[in-house]
């Protein structure tokens, strides 16, 4: 698919693409341009670009086969490193979570779990959990976004890796208590994937915080 | 804490123990640095740092480097405070600094001041680079993280699952029969280097993990590969996982300056690489000077100074060293810098 040809507003500016609305009618989108980065090598630059567009839209569409709430690809344009999706209005969860009641916050959370959840059985790794790629729409329903980071994968390894990166941006970026917030991820997470694979996840996620350096226990 | 004006030392001693270099030095209660005294201890060419041989080393320079960083300006500075470096480190090297300084606490009958060494690094270079609020990255043999100030602490918001960068250049000169300091070595010999070799690329979120990259370079230096070409390779690849997950921390956290402290901070081309991700995004650039970037009395003393004058202090029965302190483990509360 050309996207060249589409008229694009500026909708934000993240640390690896450039996001753009646009329309594809009926549906309102967004492109999803990863740009050439000046630190890094020239040949290094368009293999990480391409392999990450590819990646991205195709995590996506199996994600969302599986039953995980995400955006609908409707095109693909390899040669610009572009994606096309649709739009989700709503707002980041990083965001508004600081401002959210108890309650709320706590049944997000679980319903995070649920939705990463979806993902991991269905053999997905988002590569990229924080608070910053979840957008609440107004039913405070949460979609996961930006799978830049994705791949397949049924390897623990990688899902402890998504719950870890979950529970370090709760407690770096919303200094939120790190026992009670991954509980309610892991019960939500616990029901989707069922006790044994939630049991490995954990563990690997528990243990790969400790691979930081200077743990006193290892 | 705010302490009495009278009370306020004058000259604070700090005391570098923590890995292959010995450091003593002299700053004043406006954080200045009056003397800066250093021995690095270098093991014989294709040979890593034996923590007993460094401990040797350093207790054999400690009292010439001590006195030497007394005396450095005319008159002999008798200290108000001593510093010492408390971890993280190699536990025979941080036991002679902790030792020395407990022996100077008690016969100048002077507080003593517990330091980390990765906290320290920090301190010295938002002093010197003039940094306020910064996404801080660390980059040495012991750290490869980014940070960020919040609620009294460093909160890690990524770091390495496994080696840090300067594990990864050190034990990869090691290999390749490069003198010490291996990072300068492999610098060097990276601007020989043209062509990029294939080496693997990893980034998890915020996180890098450079061991497969160790390997796999290693395996291109059996292979015959052109060494330059290997070093080039090395460096645009491992920086470049390093500028990502920067360039991310700072999307995500926003923060309108970057500091780069620690020893790989000395490397031009990585400085190159943080200053491009910074501007990129309207952060200004605050590179650690690189006469401060490795380890040295000065960042002990300044991180010293800071934490004494917040009101730490420790008994000298009651002082420790912890090979393992994790940067997130300790309160900070004198940043944000004014």
């Amino acid at each position: 698919m050309d996207s060249s040809t589409l008229d694009l507003q500026p909708l934000h500016r993240g640390a690896e693409a450039d996001l753009f609305l646009s329309q594809l009618p009926p549906w309102k989108v967004v492109v999803k341009r990863r740009v050439r980065k000046a630190y890094r090598h020239e040949k290094l630059d368009a293999s990480i670009r391409k392999e990450r567009t590819i990646r991205e839209s195709s995590a996506i569409r199996d994600g969302k086969v599986a039953g995980a709430r995400l955006p609908s690809i409707l095109g693909l344009d390899v040669e610009r490193s572009t994606i096309i999706m649709t739009f989700i209005d709503g707002l980041l969860a990083r965001n508004i979570l600081d401002r959210m009641s108890n309650a709320r916050r706590l049944a997000l959370l679980e319903e995070l779990g649920r939705q990463v959840g979806f993902l991991h059985s269905a053999g997905i790794t988002h590569g990229d959990l924080t608070t910053s790629n979840i957008i609440l729409p107004a039913d405070e329903k949460p979609f996961m976004v930006d799978f830049g980071m994705a791949r397949k994968s049924t390897d623990h390894e990688d899902h402890g890796s998504d719950l870890h990166l979950l529970q370090r941006s709760l407690i770096a970026t919303h200094a939120l208590d790190a026992t009670s917030s991954l509980r309610r991820v892991a019960k939500g997470y616990r029901e989707v994937v069922g006790e044994e694979m939630a049991k490995s996840s954990l563990r690997k996620a528990a243990e790969i915080a400790r691979r930081g350096r200077y743990f006193a226990i290892r | 804490m705010k302490q009495n004006p009278r009370l306020v030392p004058t000259f604070f001693l700090g005391i570098e123990s923590t890995a292959h270099t010995f450091g003593a030095s002299i700053i004043d209660d406006q954080g200045r640095i009056i003397t800066n005294v250093n021995s690095t201890y270098r093991p014989p060419t294709g040979i890593g740092i034996h923590p007993r041989k460094a401990a040797e080393h350093h207790n054999e320079v400690s009292s010439g480097v001590i006195e030497k960083a007394l005396h450095g300006v005319g008159e002999r500075v008798s200290p108000d405070a001593v510093c010492y470096s408390a971890g993280p480190g190699l536990g025979p090297c941080l036991r002679i600094g902790a030792t020395i300084s407990r022996a100077l606490a008690l016969y100048l009958d002077k507080p003593l001041v517990p330091v980390h060494h990765g906290v320290a690094h920090l301190d010295l270079a938002m002093a010197a680079g003039r940094s306020h609020d910064p996404l801080a990255v660390l980059v040495s043999g012991g750290h490869t993280a980014i940070a960020v100030h919040l609620n009294k602490r460093w909160r890690i918001y990524g770091e390495t699952e496994d080696i840090t960068l300067g594990n990864l250049l050190d034990m990869f000169a090691r290999e390749a029969k490069l003198p010490s300091p291996g990072g300068v070595a492999v610098e060097s010999k990276a601007k020989e280097g043209r062509t990029l070799l294939a080496l693997p690329y990893t980034v998890k979120g915020n996180d890098v993990a450079y061991s497969g990259l160790l390997t796999a370079a290693i395996r291109l230096l059996m292979e015959g590969q052109s060494l330059p070409d290997i070093c080039f390779s090395i460096q645009e690849v491992s920086f470049a996982m390093l500028a990502e997950a920067v360039e991310r921390s700072l999307v995500q956290t926003r923060k309108k300056e970057v500091l780069l402290a620690g020893g790989v901070a000395a490397n031009q081309r990585l400085r190159e690489m943080i200053q491009l991700v910074a501007e990129d995004h309207g952060a200004t650039f605050h590179p650690v000077p690189i006469e401060y970037s490795g380890d040295c009395g000065a960042q002990i003393a300044c991180s010293g100074r800071l934490a004494f004058e917040s009101g730490v202090t420790v008994p000298v029965p009651e002082s420790f060293v912890n090979p393992r302190w994790r940067l997130d483990e300790i309160d900070v509360p004198w940043i944000p810098r004014p």
